[in-house]
């Protein structure tokens, strides 16, 4: 209790800010105003850069969630001696540091990275392919790196409660592979599915580091401009506000899937 | 017949795809880290173990190992403490609002970092604490703790709440119940979920930003040479790290496969 209190205050009292005026450079007046949160959703920019994330996010989750499934089918269904090895890799990838896998990605993916470097070796390209890095192709080929282990771990316990016969008889009956998967799986893993989306969504949209090693200067990322009105002294008002529509985003689209997920079910 | 081992040779085909993705960013740095010339391009040059010297010479490195391998101790000792009891509590058959409990007590891994980070940064700063290798780890306590409590009560729910009211039946006091019964056969399950902490500590980086004064830790070491620098000994602490992140796991392992024989 003492520990989520520790983070309740915290929030609380963030949440107060966002609702106090701004005198710049981080210095915070006193009163009660909705300002912040006016700005917030008014400005063009702050909007541009919030669809942004949420654009890359979304697709970093649907891609995370929708590669998950082969290989949580293959690991549950196919693999007899191989699954603990198959899983203890994922795992294994998990752990490692996601900081160096983001450092990694900009030596693969530059303009004298291996892809353009082996490419024009090999006489595919002449010039490098500049737009891999420092874009958002980059920042999505980063979050799906980092979030697919989980995300394989989320739908594989899943696809482990549904008994192999349902998706037999589905075949037997005439349905093929990909309807089986539609009409069958897929609503039986549908809370898992929702939960390996919105995990990723979430931290994948607030997260600001990834698209601050690897995201390019044209479209910005709603998690870096929240971060630097912290960091270098900015409108922390403003930061606050954008932090909560931020949650409220990520609230509205959980409760939105599982609503739709009932009424599927229903 | 034809068919189907087609279909699975496209699985394993598939799988293979999938896990060289994950991996292939770590050969990378580990390879480079060996390079003998400061190039970060094909074609290599040779191996040398220069660049770990330089960054196991250079004093803002070594110290900052020393930092998260405190932070991280500190974090594993008090979540390992707090969230056995938390876990133990929640998987108690009839304990009351446990759903609203559990929820409250997940909710900090479903919000994202930046969201933990700013607001630790703003109550620290109203309630005039000096930032400092403590207010990390209050950060770290709180995004570790929802990992612990889910690693650890999954394995919980599977133990037999009868074989503790037999130890009971038999005369043991709660305390010996705990400590003979209940604790050796959630033991293995602890160690796992403290070594899930362990390395997530030990990687942090979005909420050690917001929250940490004038020092650094190891992952913020390379955060902030990847942003201003690049040299090849950044893929040496990166394998550092990263070696420190896998041996966790062959510790994790060998314990459980020893433990379960």
């Amino acid at each position: 209790m003492l520990v989520t209190a520790l983070l309740l205050v915290p929030a609380a009292l963030l949440l107060y800010k966002s609702f106090k005026p701004s005198l710049g450079f981080g210095i915070t007046g006193h009163g009660f105003t909705f300002d912040s949160y006016v700005s917030a959703v008014e400005t063009p920019t702050y909007r541009k850069v919030a669809y942004n994330a949420l654009g890359v996010g979304a697709l970093a989750a649907i891609i995370c969630t929708a590669m998950s499934y082969p290989v949580a089918f293959f690991i549950n269904f196919r693999l007899r001696r191989g699954r603990d090895l198959a899983l203890l890799l994922i795992v294994a990838s998990l752990f490692s540091s996601y900081l160096v896998r983001l450092y990694a990605w900009r030596t693969i993916l530059g303009d004298h990275g291996v892809i353009n470097v082996g490419l024009e070796s090999l006489g595919v390209l002449k010039q490098p392919l500049s737009f891999l890095l420092y874009s958002n192709w980059s920042v999505l080929i980063a979050f799906v790196n980092i979030f697919l282990p989980f995300t394989i771990l989320i739908i594989t316990s899943a696809v482990q409660n549904v008994p192999i016969e349902m998706l037999e008889s589905s075949r037997d009956l005439g349905a093929s592979s990909f309807k089986t998967f539609l009409k069958v799986l897929l609503p039986l893993t549908s809370a898992g599915a929702i939960g390996a989306f919105v995990y990723t969504f979430i931290l994948a949209t607030g997260d600001y580091i990834t698209p601050q090693l690897l995201g390019g200067t044209s479209g910005g990322f709603i998690a870096s401009v929240i971060s630097d009105q912290f960091v270098v002294a900015g409108d922390q008002p403003l930061g606050a506000a954008l932090c909560f529509l931020l949650l409220l985003v990520f609230a509205l689209t959980y409760v939105g899937l599982t609503r739709i997920e009932k009424a599927k079910v229903a | 017949m034809i068919r189907t081992r087609l279909v699975t040779s496209a699985f394993w085909l598939y799988l293979g795809v999938v896990v060289t993705f994950l991996f292939a960013p770590l050969i990378f740095v580990v390879l480079f880290s060996l390079n003998k010339t400061a190039s970060l391009t094909f074609p290599f040059h040779g191996f040398s173990v220069r660049w770990y010297r330089a960054a196991l010479n250079s004093p803002a490195v070594s110290d900052s190992i020393v930092n998260s391998l405190r932070i991280a101790g500190i974090t594993v000792a008090v979540v390992s403490v707090v969230g056995t009891l938390a876990a133990i509590g929640l998987t108690r058959p009839g304990f009351r609002h446990g759903s609203t409990i559990r929820v409250m007590l997940l909710a900090p891994a479903a919000l994202p970092g930046l969201f933990i980070g700013i607001a630790l940064l703003t109550f620290f700063v109203a309630m005039h604490i000096q930032l400092s290798l403590w207010t990390v780890i209050t950060g770290h306590l709180i995004f570790t703790l929802p990992y612990f409590v889910l690693v650890a009560s999954t394995r919980l729910a599977r133990f037999d709440p009868l074989l503790g009211e037999a130890a009971q039946d038999l005369g043991a006091g709660p305390w010996l119940t705990f400590r003979r019964v209940t604790f050796p056969m959630i033991a293995p399950a602890l160690f796992g979920a403290a070594l899930v902490v362990f390395s997530l500590s030990w990687d942090e980086v979005l909420i050690t930003f917001f929250t940490i004064g004038n020092q650094n830790t190891l992952p913020l070491v390379i955060y902030a040479s990847v942003r201003h620098s690049v040299t090849p000994m950044v893929n040496a602490i990166s394998t550092l790290l990263l070696a420190g992140s896998i041996l966790t796991i062959f510790v994790a392992r060998s314990v459980v496969v020893a433990v379960s024989r």
